[in-house]
């Protein structure tokens, strides 16, 4: 490809929190600012701003992107907003990577936010009207139940039990214990807290799934030649991919997400990528539910078609295991302010590649890792691969 | 053929929806300030970038230009001078407006930016970019820290 090679080069996140007292664009401004101060930037040194943002009724404004633009940095620069429902985080790796390489732009700041506490009473009412109007909305599905359909429709066809699916929440929370940024750490927690908490939709159970949070997150991306001018340490975009299943979710194989292996293959392919379990060290996939973490870990070919439970029960995902799978808590832990937390997935890629994590650093050296998201109306999948090599 | 307009909508499987959206915004730590000075003593704050040489009004936590954080609190107007102005005639709904409510954007002194707020006591011939105007503020009892604590701008003086 004759595009520009990519690096991120700075990052930075606000804490997660339940009711921020900070405008979303104020949230957008302290981790952009971070952002930037990570690096030893300015604004002077960003041509343009990549923003991503989930449904513009969380935050209760109707044009978040522009609403969100001087938070971001963006006054007197090319901007440009995307929106994949919840993987929107994870999608602004190839939106910020297409600036760069594209040659349009040396330097980008990438900034997702959300606000999802304004929604009032609570945020899944946002969710009634992402229905199909004549065959759906009279029902008044929310995106609870339909996970739980789901989620069940899992478990059956490869007879995973709820206690397998429970282990993803204990490990994400425990982990989450360790993120100075996290809602939800819980270093004690246990499969019986998980399997004994409070039923939403069954097999859905509260502990099941991850919090309505606020928050954001900021990294800057930089082109080959300059990211090496700004740190000595520059952490490479590898691949990038995201595909889209039909906009009928009944009609998806529910136990198995093929969008999620389409992207996931779309960016293997880019980064030369060959046999994947092998050759990604850290995961970051989406887990706002504990059974998306294994659905999607079979999803991005990291795992056999309902095998993923038995490397968790293994200890294969653990932090200090062979294939660590969210050592930043993951939503579940950390918290889900949904474009944010996606793209907090790729920002914890940039900290574990640099050995810059802290209590949360897997252990050797990692040298490529993998952040995914999904969302739309579960029918996108996004992916994102970062490096410690420059690609050839 | 497909796309022919009717003219019968009752004919139709149609209905009515919504999309109902209730909000709780907060106001941030700058808003915080500024609402509350607004609220309590009827005063107008801005925050001031040294590097940019900017007052912002309301008062904001951060410069958009540079990035700074913004700790330098102004006390700006109550006066200041139309900047733009128009007498709005028909309401959302299409309704006749009797008499015209005037809209303004307002300078007050002392900020580089812009308010944007109701403008009355003045004659449609007069409300002109530079007419000289003040804040009327409601009363102590009626203010709620709200940019309706401001009720109107009017002529000053």
């Amino acid at each position: 490809m004759s595009m520009r090679r990519v690096a991120v080069v700075g990052a930075g996140m606000t804490r997660f929190v339940r009711r921020a007292m900070e405008t979303p664009k104020e949230l957008a401004w302290h981790a952009s600012r971070m952002a930037l101060d990570s690096c030893g930037l300015t604004l002077n040194d960003v041509g343009g701003v990549c923003i991503g943002s989930a449904p513009d009724a969380f935050d209760g404004v109707h044009m978040k992107g522009e609403y969100l633009s001087d938070g971001s940095g963006a006054w007197g620069k090319p901007v440009m907003r995307s929106y994949v429902g919840g993987g929107t985080g994870v999608f602004l790796g190839p939106h910020g990577w297409y600036h760069v390489a594209s040659g349009l732009f040396d330097v980008v700041l990438v900034v997702a936010e959300e606000k999802m506490s304004s929604f009032y009473p609570h945020a899944q009412a946002a969710f009634l009207t992402i229905f199909d109007h004549t065959t759906e909305r009279p029902l008044e599905p929310n995106l609870l139940w339909i996970f739980a359909l789901e989620m069940n429709r899992y478990m059956q066809t490869y007879g995973i039990s709820k206690r397998d699916i429970a282990q993803v929440a204990v490990k994400n929370k425990r982990n989450a214990a360790d993120h100075p940024c996290a809602m939800l750490g819980e270093a004690n927690i246990t499969v019986e807290d998980v399997l004994n908490s409070e039923v939403l939709a069954w097999p859905v159970q509260r502990l099941d799934v991850s919090p309505v949070s606020d928050g954001a997150v900021a990294i800057v991306m930089a082109a080959e030649g300059v990211a090496e001018r700004i740190t000595d340490r520059p952490v490479w975009v590898q691949g990038v991919g995201w595909n889209l299943d039909t906009a009928y979710w009944t009609n998806r194989d529910l136990a198995y997400p093929e969008y999620v292996e389409r992207a996931a293959r779309m960016a293997y392919e880019m980064a030369g990528v060959r046999e994947p379990r092998k050759e990604i060290h850290v995961v970051e996939p989406y887990d706002p539910f504990d059974y998306k973490e294994l659905h999607h870990l079979e999803g991005l070919l990291l795992a056999d078609r309902g095998k993923a439970p038995e490397l968790t029960a293994q200890g294969v995902t653990a932090r200090n295991g062979a294939m660590p799978v969210c050592p930043s808590g993951g939503l579940l832990g950390v918290g889900n302010p949904i474009t944010a937390a996606g793209l907090m997935k790729v920002a914890e890629l940039f900290w574990q590649l640099r050995g810059e994590a802290g209590a949360r650093q897997v252990p050797g050296t990692p040298e490529r890792g993998l952040a995914q998201a999904w969302g739309d109306l579960m029918q996108v999948g996004t992916v994102t691969i970062l490096g410690t090599q420059r690609p050839s | 053929m497909p796309l022919d307009p009717t003219l019968h909508a009752d004919d139709l499987r149609a209905w009515y929806g919504s999309m109902p959206v209730t909000s709780r915004y907060t106001v941030g730590p700058a808003g915080e300030r500024f609402f509350r000075a607004m609220k309590d003593a009827a005063r107008i704050l801005g925050t001031r970038c040294g590097r940019c040489n900017l007052t912002y009004v309301p008062g904001r936590l951060f410069c958009e230009r540079c990035f700074d954080e913004l700790t330098d609190w102004t006390e700006v107007g109550p006066s200041g001078t139309i900047e733009a102005v128009t007498v709005v005639h028909l309401d959302l709904d299409g309704a006749l407006l009797e008499p015209p409510v005037l809209m303004a954007l307002v300078r007050l002194d002392g900020a580089d930016t812009v308010l944007y707020h109701r403008l009355s006591g003045v004659d449609v011939a007069d409300a002109k970019i530079g007419l000289r105007v003040e804040a009327a503020f409601r009363r102590l009892e009626d203010r709620t820290g709200s940019i309706l604590d401001i009720s109107h701008f009017r002529p000053a003086g």
